[in-house]
């Protein structure tokens, strides 16, 4: 439908000295039900069109965005992008930009089992005004949440090298979420994860999650935690549960790995890495039982596409094999800055933004050990669920999370509820000491809908599947010792 | 778009509704922004768009609907489909009747023609001094310079029609140097007024002065922090002022409102007529936004409402509402912590022994309750001895009550506005006793 749009935009682009050039169309709908304490508190429908036309002068790119469709802006938004490009080329220092090495055409769509459009609104309402009533098991469940997100993208990518990329890409989410107040205190229970279940496909995701089923015991679980004792402080063996990791992974191995952060491109907003280049294939940045791989035909993965919004074929390659760094996500310039090709890694939020770098869907393997006997070797130990708090350094190394829910372990066996979980460390020593992984039955694609990054900050939908897994020696307790509070 | 493009795209769209109330919101963004690192621009982006919400209400139900084409059926859809979404909504009894209320004139400096006409080639001259201060101090560096322009406007048919256009420029540098790095931020909202070459000079001397930075133990230290690492920090207390964080039971003073909680030397305001950041005079219902004190003389004096919440609550409506719908409640979205008498200066000069903490990153909550937060240094975090900054220190994190901090600490007489993403506050610098740092990194 934009084909004749696109080779304007790009004709434009051309015809004004660009080198290379791209430009993306994306129409973007969105809708989010909210209800909150038994009142729908969101019912929104969101629609957006527009197009992003990258221009490439002298290794310098520039990047416009409108959402006018006509000629005259086309050709504007084109020149717009050109006289960026231009500009920045005018102050480079170096050339760091390159035209992508290889053009597709090529069709993808996102397998859906259910459509959710066909879903009526008030089966849907429905649904979370039942979950959200099923929070409130007592006076002390103050507020009650339950939502579903769906978001539907169709892109369409042109180049000056020949790319005629469509995309049909659906991704869904539901959760519900309890937060009970009393004697002084505040205490939050998610449910799927810590941010609700988010994967790609259709209205299966929110059915999978059967948020009615366990909203009762989230409510439950709230109540309890204002009436556990506190996490000890000191240092203990901890297992973490599978969403618990899914947010380890995206901290401390996700971000760093990212080869932008790595070039210094993040270094004044989202930071650097301690993961550099001359360490490829040298760091070892955790146990033998550590391998991260990111896999953009991850089914159900949130980033799980056809190509990449640079026109990079979804792959999968590793970051760290066994312990080993081996890799890193990444674009076109920046693979070719070490000698490598892009994996893919590429995003941009949508029309209005440029891509860049994401982590997009990295997985932990799963190891052989199921989940009830990572707890079999532990004798004094935490067992912990669902991120609330989550702080790590810059470059990625110090990092200090908090989870909603804590249970002792005691000689291999789940003791009582703890509340305000949390654990430090510093990276490669504590995916050093992992001596366990979850096997594939407990391991799960977990999305991640809101990671925020780059300037303009853009959001990003990633996924990290992991197992729950097994840690020595963590600091526990950290923030909740008396100096803290 | 200017004002009078959008208050008739509104006004169309109000005549085409069939709701029984109606509120439309006209946003459009003009937003330009140059990136750099290793003093080559490695981002840099402009983008234009025009964005229309609508809230449609029908028997006390809401719908919202969002969207941006602007031919007649679309804009028909728009108005039908959020009607339509109204009426498949359970009834909210307690939901109230669009508020109307003329809002005080903004500011004459919040618009600025020249930043809004910002060119490519100004961002680029804007980065050139940067550069140089990199190349000239042995570092190089990374950041952006931005100039955008905005326009909001908010009717409904109570009667409301409020507008507001709006620019913004900033400079925001990090120079790394061998084993140091250091920072500055600008903002402004005309791009005339922005020093480049200022911000560029303080962020070199942090770096330089950071060279060979020294292992410092965690534990209790004074500290004095600048804007940026305060405003970071503050940040994450002005929700606490939401009407809907006090009603639940998630606020500090849920159970306190006109208690005192800190220093008698502590004054925070919501100010959108601050003459470092002139902000919008209304609400997004359109309702003029009043200038309040939060906390005044360390007592917690006011929360802020919106239309809703004032109702819910039975207090008046301040005018804080956020766009609809949202999960926040309504927001403080000017905030600003009035000035202590000495300088940051002095300040320093008063410190035996302590921490000169630049910025902060990565605050998370981790004790909502108890105000509780962890983050670490960065970019430029210095020993302060003898009332003397005499070298860098590795960064630290930290475990802090924000509470706790305030409740006895000292403010500079300057402030500054220092702002992110997510926030933009002015704040000045504060010294505090007792700053809980719980570990180190090795950077």
């Amino acid at each position: 439908m934009s084909k004749s749009a696109g080779a304007r935009a790009l004709d434009a682009a051309m015809s004004l000295g660009a080198q290379f050039a791209d430009v993306r169309f994306e129409t973007v709908r969105s809708e989010r039900i909210e209800v909150r304490n038994g009142v729908v508190a969101a019912l929104a429908d969101a629609s957006s069109s527009g197009y992003g036309v990258r221009a490439l002068i002298d290794g310098s790119w520039g990047f416009a965005g409108n959402d006018d469709p006509s000629d005259t802006a086309l050709d504007e938004t084109a020149a717009r992008a050109c006289a960026i490009a231009r500009a920045g080329a005018s102050i480079a220092r170096q050339r760091v930009g390159f035209p992508p090495p290889r053009a597709y055409v090529d069709t993808y769509r996102t397998p859906v089992l259910r459509d959710p459009a066909g879903v009526p609104l008030g089966e849907r309402v429905a649904l979370l005004l039942e979950a959200e009533r099923l929070l409130h098991v007592g006076s002390e469940v103050m507020v009650g949440r339950a939502w579903i997100d769906v978001w539907s993208t169709v892109k369409e990518l042109y180049s000056s090298s020949g790319a005629q990329i469509e995309q049909h890409l659906l991704q869904s989410g539901c959760g519900v979420q309890a937060m009970a107040v009393g004697d002084g205190d505040a205490q939050t229970r998610t449910f799927p994860g810590d941010i609700g279940l988010y994967q790609s496909g259709g209205w299966e995701i929110v059915e999978k999650a059967r948020l009615c089923e366990n909203a009762p015991r989230v409510g439950e679980e709230a109540v309890a935690l204002l009436r556990a004792p506190q996490c000890p402080s000191g240092t203990y063996d901890v297992v973490l549960g599978g969403s618990q990791m899914s947010l380890q992974i995206h901290e401390s191995c996700g971000h760093p790995a990212e080869l932008d952060r790595v070039m210094g491109w993040e270094a004044n907003f989202s930071g650097t890495s301690f993961l550099e280049i001359d360490q490829l294939d040298r760091l070892h940045y955790g146990s033998p039982k550590v391998t991260i791989v990111v896999d953009n035909t991850l089914p159900l993965g949130m980033a799980t596409c056809g190509y990449d919004d640079e026109g990079t074929k979804s792959t999968r390659s590793e970051i760290i094999q066994s312990g080993l760094l081996v890799g890193y996500e990444m674009s076109n310039d920046t693979a070719r800055a070490i000698g490598r090709e892009s994996n893919g890694c590429v995003r941009a939020q949508s029309w209005a933004y440029t891509p860049i770098i994401r982590m997009c869907n990295l997985s932990l393997l799963p190891g052989d050990i199921p989940f009830d006997n990572l707890f079999d070797d532990v004798r004094d130990g935490l067992y912990m669920e669902s991120n609330r708090s989550w702080s790590i350094d810059d470059r990625r190394l110090n990092f200090q999370f908090g989870c909603e829910i804590g249970w002792e372990i005691k000689n291999g066996k789940r003791g009582r509820m703890l509340k305000n979980p949390t654990y430090a460390g510093m990276t490669p020593q504590f995916w050093g000491s992992c001596d366990a992984v979850g096997d594939a039955s407990s391991w799960f694609a977990w999305g991640t809908p809101n990671c925020g990054k780059g300037e303009p900050i853009q959001i990003g939908r990633t996924t990290q599947a992991a197992a729950p897994a097994r840690f020595r020696n963590v600091a526990v307790g950290v923030g909740y010792s008396p100096a803290a509070s | 778009m200017n004002d009078l493009e959008r208050e008739r795209l509104a006004r169309e769209l109000l005549e085409r509704s069939t709701a029984d109330e109606t509120e439309v919101l006209v946003a459009f963004s003009d937003a330009a922004l140059t990136r750099f690192t290793h003093e080559v621009s490695n981002q840099n982006v402009a983008t234009r768009g025009v964005e229309v919400s609508v809230r449609a209400i029908v028997d006390r139900r809401t719908g919202v609907v969002r969207g941006n084409a602007f031919d007649m059926l679309s804009l028909q859809q728009l108005v039908d489909r959020a009607a339509a979404l109204a009426r498949l909504a359970p009834e909210d009894p307690l939901l109230p009747r669009l508020p109307a209320g003329k809002p005080a004139a903004p500011s004459p400096t919040a618009f600025v023609a020249s930043t809004a006409d910002a060119t490519p080639q100004r961002r680029a001259e804007l980065c050139e001094p940067l550069f140089s201060a990199a190349e000239g101090g042995g570092c190089w560096c990374a950041g952006y310079v931005s100039t955008s322009s905005f326009g909001i406007t908010i009717a409904n048919t109570s009667g409301a029609l409020s507008s507001f256009d709006g620019t913004d420029a900033a400079v925001n540098v990090k120079m790394v140097g061998r084993d140091s790095s250091g920072w500055g931020e600008a903002h402004a909202t005309d791009v005339g007024t922005v020093d480049a070459a200022a911000v560029a000079r303080r962020a070199v001397e942090k770096a330089t002065l950071g060279t060979a930075p020294r292992s410092v133990e965690p534990g209790a230290w004074s500290v004095i922090l600048e804007p940026a690492a305060f405003g970071e920090m503050l940040a994450y207390l002005t929700s606490h002022f939401s009407a809907q964080s006090y009603e639940e039971g998630s606020s500090f003073f849920s159970d306190g409102l006109g208690r005192s909680y800190f220093g008698d030397n502590v004054t925070i305001r919501d100010d959108w007529s601050h003459c470092l950041a002139p902000g919008i005079p209304f609400d997004y219902e359109g309702y003029p936004t009043q200038r309040l004190a939060l906390v005044e003389n360390g007592v917690v004096r006011n929360v802020v409402t919106d239309s809703y919440y004032a109702k819910r609550l039975h207090r008046e409506n301040t005018g804080h509402a956020l766009p609809a719908p949202n999960s926040y409640g309504p927001q403080p979205l000017h905030v600003v912590v009035a000035p202590g008498t000495r300088s940051l200066a002095e300040l320093i000069a008063s410190t035996e022994r302590g921490l000169l903490v630049t910025r902060f990153w990565y605050i998370r909550t981790v004790d909502l309750k108890k105000a509780i937060i962890t983050g670490m240094t960065r970019d430029g975090t210095f020993l302060i001895e003898d009332g003397r900054v005499t070298s860098g220190v590795r960064n630290l994190r930290f475990n802090q009550s924000i509470l706790e901090a305030l409740r006895s600490c000292e403010l500079s007489r300057e402030q500054a506005r220092t702002a992110s993403y997510s926030y933009s506050l002015v704040v000045p610098a504060v010294k505090i006793d007792g700053f809980n740092f719980t570990s180190a990194t090795e950077f």
